[in-house]
């Protein structure tokens, strides 16, 4: 997708979202419309094949049932751009704007790092691909390796595939919301870098994040988004 | 000769001679010369020796020394080794000296390094599966393909790395697919669902997979069978089944949305407590069906009418009406139940006995088993644990949704941040000797303290406990009486809730340097005045009550628990009205210093273990006990999670949730479970059961149902081996013994194994810290190496390689000096310094001129120095992008 195109989709999104603040609510009853057709039915043809619904249940750590859940509150974030059928495969991206937009994430300092991690455009823009990714990694299931080396690229701000110096400096800022002072900042971010730097290269790479996160039992639990 | 000293790099000071000792011991002298031939070559080697290192040996195998071959020079002599004994020792453990792996090709390939698995410890990564390594060493940045085309152009060699890299990487996809289709189905998908990759290739790699193996089964079609086809379906089948299955499994995980609204408001602390008791409401809702279903249903179909009138104060004192229901012991029978008159009959005796006993088997595996995972989870290296990295980067809890947790989160965490920084100055101040001795002193005198009040506690509990008893013997009225039962359930309840509020009030006076440490005591201090209550309550129980020929005392001591389950229940819920509610009143209204509650964990978690033990013992005297207790744990979440939403704020205090969670479930395991299998062993082997009531009534002790039973089997001959089983292995001290030893062994065994591994993770990590040494030093180099070569003049090949020869040299030597520098810290300043000096000559570098270097300096420095320098360039774009306001 060209990027003026999205643009435009972003634009168009949010004066729809602004002309229609209840949508949400109308994608609720959608989605229990679509429960109960479901139920009644018995098929979930309507959305997926089973072929495609399969692929999901391998690629990720969600049963059928999560993933059609995860379908509708992707949906909900945009019903008019998200066909109900996604079984001749769109190509449909939600712009950042309406994904950092979900309860889930819109209080999260890191929104935007998740977004752009996840996003194959980088731009945080979201296929329903990326966002089953998103969630699949952010579950319960998800290993502490899966689970390590997305958080090492939320942290990564610079892509540079290392955690240096400054990106710490700019996670600190999003941890206290600016409430510490520039030498304090930095205090932190040393200690931090002489602690976990194993080979001493004055940054941090994904072989010292790991293993920092096996001393730190509580990760599991805290890089975890309940959907 | 010139050559030996145009490799810069073989420089005798390259390697450390502390490079680890069982490095040395698996040097490879046979592969030397083939080594020091792939460390001059491009960088097909150093995927080669990459590959090797990842633990796939055989892709050397795949590239044979023809590589090699390809780039000799006409005059190159093998005589290294005998000219150069110092690099005897050069080889590290990979047998490969100069190809540093984390020093190839930066950045790209800094993603396939392939020690991601650190994390699982290098034992379980060589043991790790095949593909799994594959996969992982194919986790590259999801724009991975951008960076590769991201690199100028101009560098054309670094375009033809791309293009190796490209068919690398297709190989490498091949070898990966071909893995995956080699195992079972189900690691395969875990295999897959483990892929850092996008959804998109995840499903390419997943359908190639299928595909090759519709291939293979293709080619095994020819002859299929019945059988296999037949075999094929039943898996089939079972896999549908077990999807129809994870689904109800998830239906089953009732209260997601309130964890999640909790989760999202508190944070993973507080949830961790909701965690814990919808953990144990299964327990009990398990305990209850089997009980129910084994016990109360049979008894059900036989009993009569119950004549006793119902008046409510009955809910409270458990007594009267309840005397004659399937909820005590008492009332159920010790007769067989036959409905049918062919012989079918349900033995009471046994139904009762094996159902506990079972129950109580498949509690203790399963907290064996929980306890086991969390602690495999949460300990695994407790003594390194430090806290301010991992504090700073793992401590956001994602699970977080709601924007005003957020911000105190947020303000929090800078206030915890500031402390600590205070903290650094503080820890370096050193307590007296005098200090030290009142310190210990105050901490000696608090712990006689608290112990001499649990015993204290213990001791009127006694007393009252008899005294009330005798009470009771007395002709009363019923009224009186049930009464008079009530006294010591209130006794016992005030006394749980009001000493903890004291052992608070004693942290306070010792001041813990940590209050981590503060909350351990605290929490050892509560748990031992619980269990010791409990204690002398079951010392009372089986020593007082058992043996006081009264009609039924089994069922007495179920209305003792019972009592005892619901006072405390109604405690708890006066506990966070009177601790929460008004306490919040009081801090919002009165007195403003003192804000809103923060929601205790630690007590509440504490009362939860309290009620959980008393309910396992009742289990045994009142088959239903788990019933009330499911009712008082289900209003007990809703109670205290609208208390928490209405009345509490996110505790302030870091609070380790998982290793807080293991430590409690340790705590119910080992003084909670082990102290009720105890009681339970007495009462079976060694109490008589009541003459007129129960199912055991006439007999000298409960145990004798079952020898009775063993006995009525052994006159039959088909159930031979029930009664070989029993006199054998469960009925044989002889069995234990050798089980005790062999299990002893078995321990020790692994403990050794521990030590062992202990050792080398230590080794290990020394290495990774020499192994960082050795990257300073060669970047060190290279930044030197690249200063100084822009002075000598383009010329001929063999001149200018003769030339750089002395730079290179000048390098090296200036490397020696920096040597003596200490490193750590020096060593990264100094790595700092020389790179800020080759950074802005990165003009000078000019692709073609380097080209032209190719034959004399090594191209394995110059890849590397280029993408190095590329990362540096690039990292300071993004930072000045990042920093402009």
């Amino acid at each position: 997708m060209l990027k003026e195109e999205r643009e435009f989709l972003a634009v168009f999104n949010f004066s729809y979202l602004n002309i229609q603040p209840s949508c949400k609510d109308k994608g609720k009853e959608q989605w229990d419309k679509n429960q109960d057709s479901e139920t009644e039915m018995g098929n979930k043809q309507t959305i997926f094949t089973p072929e495609q619904l399969d692929a999901y249940q391998d690629c990720t750590f969600f049963t059928r049932k999560e993933i059609l859940r995860l379908f509708y509150r992707y949906r909900d974030l945009a019903p008019q751009l998200v066909p109900l059928s996604y079984i001749n495969k769109p190509d449909v991206k939600l712009p950042y704007e309406l994904i950092g937009s979900m309860a889930e994430l819109k209080d999260n300092p890191f929104r935007q790092r998740i977004a752009e991690v996840f996003s194959e455009d980088g731009e945080g823009n979201m296929t329903l691909d990326d966002f089953l990714d998103m969630f699949s990694v952010l579950s319960e299931m998800a290993p502490r390796d899966l689970k390590a080396y997305y958080a090492f690229k939320i942290y990564d701000f610079n892509n540079d595939d290392y955690i240096c110096k400054s990106d710490l400096e700019k996670t600190v800022n999003k941890l206290t919301r600016n409430e510490l002072t520039p030498e304090e900042v930095s205090l932190v971010c040393d200690k931090v870098i002489d602690e976990a730097d194993q080979d001493n290269d004055g940054k941090l790479s994904v072989e010292d994040f790991q293993h920092m996160i096996v001393r730190a039992p509580d990760f599991l639990s805290t890089f975890h988004i309940r959907i | 000769m010139f050559y030996h000293d145009n490799e810069a790099f073989e420089n005798p000071d390259y390697h450390y001679s502390e490079t680890l000792e069982i490095d040395r011991s698996r040097e490879r002298n046979s592969s030397f010369h083939q080594n020091l031939h792939d460390s001059s070559l491009d960088d097909d080697s150093l995927y080669d020796s990459y590959e090797g290192r990842s633990g796939r040996g055989q892709r050397n195998q795949d590239y044979p020394l023809a590589i090699p071959m390809a780039s000799m020079q006409p005059g190159f002599q093998y005589s290294y080794s005998t000219s150069r004994s110092a690099m005897q020792h050069n080889t590290n453990p990979y047998g490969n000296p100069h190809t540093n792996p984390s020093f190839e090709y930066e950045p790209e390939l800094a993603y396939t390094s392939p020690s991601f698995h650190a994390a699982d410890g290098p034992y379980v990564r060589r043991s790790s599966d095949m593909s799994d390594g594959g996969s992982f060493s194919q986790r590259y940045n999801r724009r991975q393909a951008d960076l590769v085309y991201r690199m100028p152009s101009s560098l054309l060699r670094l375009d033809s790395n791309a293009e190796t890299y490209n068919e690398d990487k297709h190989k490498q996809e091949e070898k990966l697919i071909k893995n995956l289709a080699s195992m079972s189905s189900r690691e395969r998908i875990k295999a897959i669902q483990k892929t850092p990759k996008t959804m998109k290739e995840k499903r390419d790699i997943r359908n190639k997979v299928l595909m090759e193996k519709t291939k293979k089964s293709a080619s095994y079609h020819t002859q299929i069978n019945c059988c296999t086809q037949c075999l094929y379906k039943t898996a089939l089948s079972y896999q549908q089944f077990k999807n129809g299955l994870s689904e109800c499994w998830h239906l089953l995980q009732f209260w997601q949305k309130t964890l999640k609204v909790i989760g999202g408001k508190f944070g993973t602390s507080v949830l961790s407590y909701f965690v814990f008791l919808k953990w144990l409401l299964t327990f009990n809702i398990f305990s209850f069906l089997v009980n129910f279903s084994f016990i109360t249903i049979p008894q059900l179909i036989v009993s009569g009418p119950n004549n006793l009138s119902f008046n409510g104060l009955e809910l409270l004192s458990g007594a009267g009406y309840f005397k004659k229901t399937v909820l005590y012991y008492g009332f159920y029978t010790n007769s067989t139940i036959t409905k049918t008159e062919n012989n079918s009959s349900y033995n009471m005796r046994l139904a009762y006995i094996f159902t506990i006993g079972i129950y109580f088997i498949i509690c203790f595996f399963s907290l064996v088993y929980s306890m086991a995972k969390s602690f495999r989870k949460n300990f695994i290296n407790p003594h390194t644990y430090s806290g301010s990295a991992a504090k700073l980067l793992c401590i956001w809890d994602f699970n977080i949704t709601n924007e005003k947790a957020v911000k105190l989160k947020q303000s929090n965490l800078s206030t915890q941040i500031k402390e600590s920084l205070s903290e650094v100055t503080l820890e370096v101040l050193n307590l007296s000797l005098k200090q030290r001795i009142a310190r210990i002193a105050v901490h000696l005198v608090v712990w006689v303290a608290s112990l001499g009040i649990a015993a204290a506690c213990c001791a009127g509990v006694y007393f009252l406990s008899r005294n009330n008893l005798q009470f009771l013997e007395g002709k009363k009225s019923e009224l009186e009486n049930e009464a008079a039962t009530l006294v010591l359930p209130i006794v016992v309840s005030l006394l749980n809730l009001l000493v903890p509020f004291c052992f608070a009030l004693f942290g306070l006076l010792e001041k813990f340097q940590y209050p981590r440490h503060q909350l351990y005591v605290t929490v050892i201090r509560n748990i031992f005045l619980k269990i010791s209550i409990i204690g002398i309550l079951c010392y009372y129980w089986l020593n007082d009550v058992a043996t006081l020929e009264k009609e039924c005392w089994e069922s007495l001591v179920g209305q003792d628990i019972y009592r005892l389950i619901v006072i405390d229940f109604i405690f708890c819920l006066f506990g966070s009205f009177f601790g929460e509610f008004v306490r919040r009143i009081i801090g919002t209204k009165c007195c403003k210093k003192l804000g809103v509650p923060e929601f205790d964990i630690a007590r509440n978690v504490l009362d939860l273990i309290y009620t959980q033990t008393l309910a396992w013992i009742g289990i045994f005297f009142a088959p239903l006990m788990p019933a009330v207790q499911i009712i008082s744990f289900f209003i007990i979440f809703y109670v205290k999670k609208v208390s928490l939403m209405r009345n509490c704020q996110p505790p302030r205090k870091v609070w380790r949730a998982s290793q807080m969670t293991t430590l409690f479930i340790f705590l119910l395991f080992f003084p909670s479970f082990t102290g009720v299998l105890a009681v339970m062993a007495v009462t079976i082997w060694r109490r008589m059961p009541s003459n007129q009531c129960g199912p055991f009534q006439g007999l000298t002790s409960i145990i004798d149902a079952v020898s009775g039973w063993i006995h009525i089997l052994d006159s039959y001959s088909g159930s031979k081996w029930v009664v070989w089983i029993y006199r054998n292995l469960i009925g044989s001290v002889h069995f234990f013994f050798i089980l005790t030893v062999i299990v002893l062994m078995i321990t020790y065994l692994y403990w050794q194994i521990i030590e062992g591994r202990k050792i080398m993770v230590r080794l290990l990590h020394e290495q990774i810290i020499n192994e960082g040494k050795d990257k300073m030093f060669l970047l060190n180099k290279l930044s030197a190496l690249q200063t100084s070569k822009l002075g000598p003049p383009k010329g001929e090949q063999q001149e200018r390689s003769s030339s750089l020869y002395q730079p290179s040299r000048q390098a090296a030597l200036q490397m020696t000096a920096s040597l003596e520098r200490p490193f750590g810290r020096n060593g990264r300043d100094f790595y700092a310094e020389s790179f800020s000096a080759g950074i802005p000559e990165k003009t000078g570098l000019s692709p073609a001129d380097s080209e032209g270097h190719r034959p004399a300096i090594s191209e394995t420095l110059a890849l590397a120095l280029r993408a190095r320098q590329q990362a540096e360039w690039e990292m300071q774009d993004d930072d000045d992008k990042d920093f402009r306001p």
